[in-house]
């Protein structure tokens, strides 16, 4: 056995980094714990820092060997009569919690590679939102995508990607992108402008968001939740939610000076003649009675009341809580700078996900095995069609390696992709074989050097046909042309370099 | 030695006729024109759009529903009814149903909660919707990157072979390829998605590369008659497109039964790599051959 060239050597290197980039070092599928999926915000667990993404190793202790022990060991241990503390060790250091609850995590398995699924496998939520009659600059596509993710993460989504875009006819969007379970009313979050206005008669006493009039929101605890629920007339329920809201001087200043002009109400004694109006998107949410004390006042801190409704009183507790949560996230976040439109929007279910990637794996494997007999059966040598199956599959390990490293979600188009590079990867190879049988009056060197030429050439055309790609359609379906032109340019500088020396190596 | 007479009497054979041969996708490619013509003037459009091409809402709902009476109760309320079964791989069993219609997201989802009684949440399925001007736009620009990138190729081509008539020939033997497929498609009436649009796109690269395999045996090698090195390139070029065939067959009878999307891909794939064989082996072949016995008298 001869030594190996540096092109078997370069594809070798590029193969580990490759593996280790995919299983992760120590590899993921050997690490014991669960993964953090995601935090309720008004949490102890969300209090202490605890974080989607982290995996917890242990629990007082006790290895969290798999999702099966952590939810014997979380169930064992609560609901409990008092506060009772438990150490949760992470990876990235330990928590302690107070809490008699069970803690508002959700965790699952920790994924056994580094290969991410893109939305239309793994599930999530995309939308694509658009100003409603105007033509936004860069610069107000930017500022919205700002305001679209502070409103998400106010409402306690934490993964979440949201970009400003633009295709090539020049338009601009703001591409939001959600991984796993969706926010029922997320459509609502996205696209409402979330005006809001409280007002007396005519005069505004202030408007939603931290910069404008609202110094802060009550979230948790006494100042804030569903207060009572009660069977409506109709045979339904409705749950009622209060919460505080902590004013800005300015915005307490015009509250006293607005309430001092105002009389009494003669019909309902002890209250004042106007009533305190709250307004979303200019429709009006609920008018709150002013009593007769806070005339003339500076009140920095009012209380703020809705309702929700359902058929039984834990839907209608659950649409409080969400409607209470929404209008919490307006008044922090403010409104957003322009009425939008959601011109796109895929909810994809995460429940089948792990069916469609098995059977993709199926067709891969199948197709790989026809293409072995075909190969077989041609060139009946053993070695160069087990050379060739390699290279096939170096290539196919070399672009899921390079995902991974570069975190890029591998959608349907990716997998698609993949596919074209494995086809147009078997034709180079397929040329390489019989080149090297060609023209025996020049040497085998010379004849894999002229397969190249013809390689070179297919590699340019399919590579600029790929570039318009990466800018028609919002992007959509970058994920095709990027994986597309990774693969082929890998297999042209790395694996079939690599193949042409192990053509050599069997000739010889 | 018998083997050697088939050839020698196939390659007599070409050489009588190899012009006339041309004729053939000559005409074909007249009638393409035609039907798509005639197409054009039908429907407004080169192919039947699907919704996400179109604008509209596409839900897969994961329960056992009948298609039919689906179809039948909701087919009135809603526009474009359209309805889809996705079956288990294995097992065969009825997986999902896919419930289709132009409608108007938040209308498609307020009539399927009616009629099923219940809420729909990623739970129980999944939903798209896709608006109407935003697909037009896509549509618009998958054309012009489509367009884009067959220039692109053709660029390159020419600086490859820097002579006219060869790379002509290759990129004729392209187009056609991508043309015929077309039309095929229109005439199956299968309705094209996004991702068919770039399906084709990835025509343009298969397709390229066994006319580029031709065109540099004959042109830039000197080892035996223009025939042999032609017979040569045939050889190596169909065990190409044969393998990319039947890997493609293959993986589309796998996916047939769950993904539409990689289904359609497939399905153009097929219908594109048929067209390659005789583009490359018919069209490309006597067009280069012609130029070769030309410029050597």
């Amino acid at each position: 056995m001869k030594k190996l060239g540096w092109k078997i050597w370069l594809l070798i290197v590029f193969l580990i980094f490759s593996l280790l980039a995919i299983f992760g070092f120590p590899p993921t599928f050997m690490q014991k714990g669960v993964l953090i999926t995601s935090v309720e915000t008004d949490s102890v667990a969300f209090e202490q820092g605890l974080n989607q993404g982290q995996i917890i190793i242990s629990i007082d202790g006790n290895v969290m060997e798999n999702l099966e022990a952590y939810s014997n060991y979380i169930l064992e241990k609560f609901p409990v009569e008092e506060e009772t503390k438990i150490i949760i060790q992470t990876k990235d250091g330990e928590y302690v919690l107070f809490s008699d609850k069970i803690p508002k995590i959700t965790v699952s398995e920790i994924p056994k590679t580094n290969i991410k699924m893109g939305l239309d496998l793994a599930g999530g939520a995309r939308a694509l939102v658009q100003a409603q009659d105007k033509e936004l600059t860069s610069d107000e596509v930017n500022d919205l995508a700002e305001v679209i993710e502070t409103r998400l993460n106010v409402y306690g989504i934490a993964d979440v990607d949201v970009m400003p875009i633009s295709d090539l006819s020049g338009e601009h969007y703001v591409r939001i992108e959600i991984a796993g379970a969706t926010p029922t009313d997320l459509e609502k979050l996205i696209s409402e402008q979330g005006k809001f206005e409280a007002k007396i008669g005519n005069e505004t006493v202030f408007v939603g968001g931290q910069e404008n009039g609202v110094a802060s929101v009550a979230r948790s605890g006494q100042q804030s939740g569903v207060e009572s629920c009660q069977e409506s007339s109709d045979g339904g329920y409705y749950c009622n939610f209060r919460f505080a809201v902590y004013l800005k001087p300015e915005a307490a200043q015009n509250h006293a000076d607005i309430t001092g002009a105002l009389g009494l109400d003669s019909e309902n004694p002890g209250y004042l003649s106007e009533k305190l109006d709250l307004y979303v998107d200019d429709t009006l949410v609920d008018s709150l009675f002013i009593s007769e004390g806070l005339k003339g006042r500076v009140a920095t801190q009012i209380s703020i009341s809705g309702s929700g409704v359902g058929e039984d009183q834990d839907i209608a507790y659950a649409n409080a809580l969400e409607n209470m949560k929404s209008l919490q996230t307006i008044l922090i976040t403010g409104s957003l700078p322009f009425k939008l439109e959601i011109v796109k929007l895929d909810i994809i279910s995460p429940v089948l996900g792990n069916d469609f990637i098995k059977s993709i794996l199926i067709a891969a494997f199948a197709s790989l095995i026809a293409v072995a007999l075909i190969i077989f059966v041609r060139y009946k040598n053993f070695k160069s069609s087990i050379a060739l199956l390699i290279t096939s599959i170096s290539e196919i390990i070399i672009i899921l390696g390079i995902a991974s490293f570069i975190d890029w979600n591998l959608d349907l188009p990716s997998i698609a992709g993949i596919l074209v590079t494995l086809g147009t990867g078997l034709d180079d190879l397929i040329i390489m074989l019989d080149e090297s049988k060609q023209g025996t009056s020049i040497s085998l060197k010379q004849r894999l050097k002229r397969a190249f030429t013809i390689i070179l050439g297919a590699y340019f055309t399919t590579l600029v046909a790929l570039f318009p790609l990466l800018w028609a359609g919002a992007g959509l379906l970058k994920g095709f042309a990027i994986t597309t032109i990774i693969g082929i340019s890998i297999g042209v500088f790395v694996t079939r370099p690599a193949f042409s020396e192990m053509i050599r190596k069997i000739g010889e | 030695m018998e083997e050697e007479n088939k050839t020698n009497k196939f390659e007599k054979f070409h050489d009588r006729n190899y012009k006339k041969l041309l004729l053939i996708p000559a005409l074909l490619l007249v009638l393409c024109f035609v039907y798509v013509g005639i197409f054009y003037s039908i429907n407004g459009d080169f192919i039947y759009k699907d919704i996400s091409l179109t604008g509209g809402t596409s839900v897969t709902i994961y329960d056992n529903l009948d298609a039919l009476e689906l179809e039948q109760d909701l087919g009135s309320k809603l526009e474009n009814v359209g309805i889809r079964v996705v079956y288990d791989l294995v097992t065969q069993e009825q997986k999902a149903i896919i419930f289709e219609s132009t409608s108007e997201g938040d209308v498609v989802r307020d009539v399927l909660e009616e009629y099923l009684g219940y809420k729909l949440s990623s739970e129980n399925s999944s939903f798209e919707f896709t608006g109407s001007s935003l697909s037009e736009s896509f549509y618009r620009q998958l054309l012009i990157a489509i367009l884009f990138a067959f220039i692109f190729m053709a660029i390159v081509v020419f600086i490859i072979f820097r002579t006219f008539v060869p790379s002509l020939a290759v990129i004729i033997s392209a187009f056609a390829d991508i043309f015929m497929t077309l039309t095929l498609v229109n005439i199956l009436g299968i309705q094209m998605s996004s991702a068919g649009i770039v399906a084709f796109l990835m025509l343009i690269g298969y397709s390229v590369d066994t006319d580029i395999l031709l065109t540099t045996r004959i042109l830039k090698r000197h080892e035996g008659s223009v025939n042999e090195r032609m017979f040569g390139a045939f050889k190596t070029g169909i065990t190409m497109t044969l393998t990319s065939l039947l890997a493609v067959v293959v993986a589309l009878f796998v996916v047939r039964s769950f993904s539409i999307v990689l289904t359609q891909i497939f399905t153009i794939l097929v219908i594109g790599l048929c067209f390659d064989i005789f583009n490359t082996w018919i069209t490309n072949a006597s067009i280069i051959k012609w130029y070769v016995r030309k410029k050597n008298k």
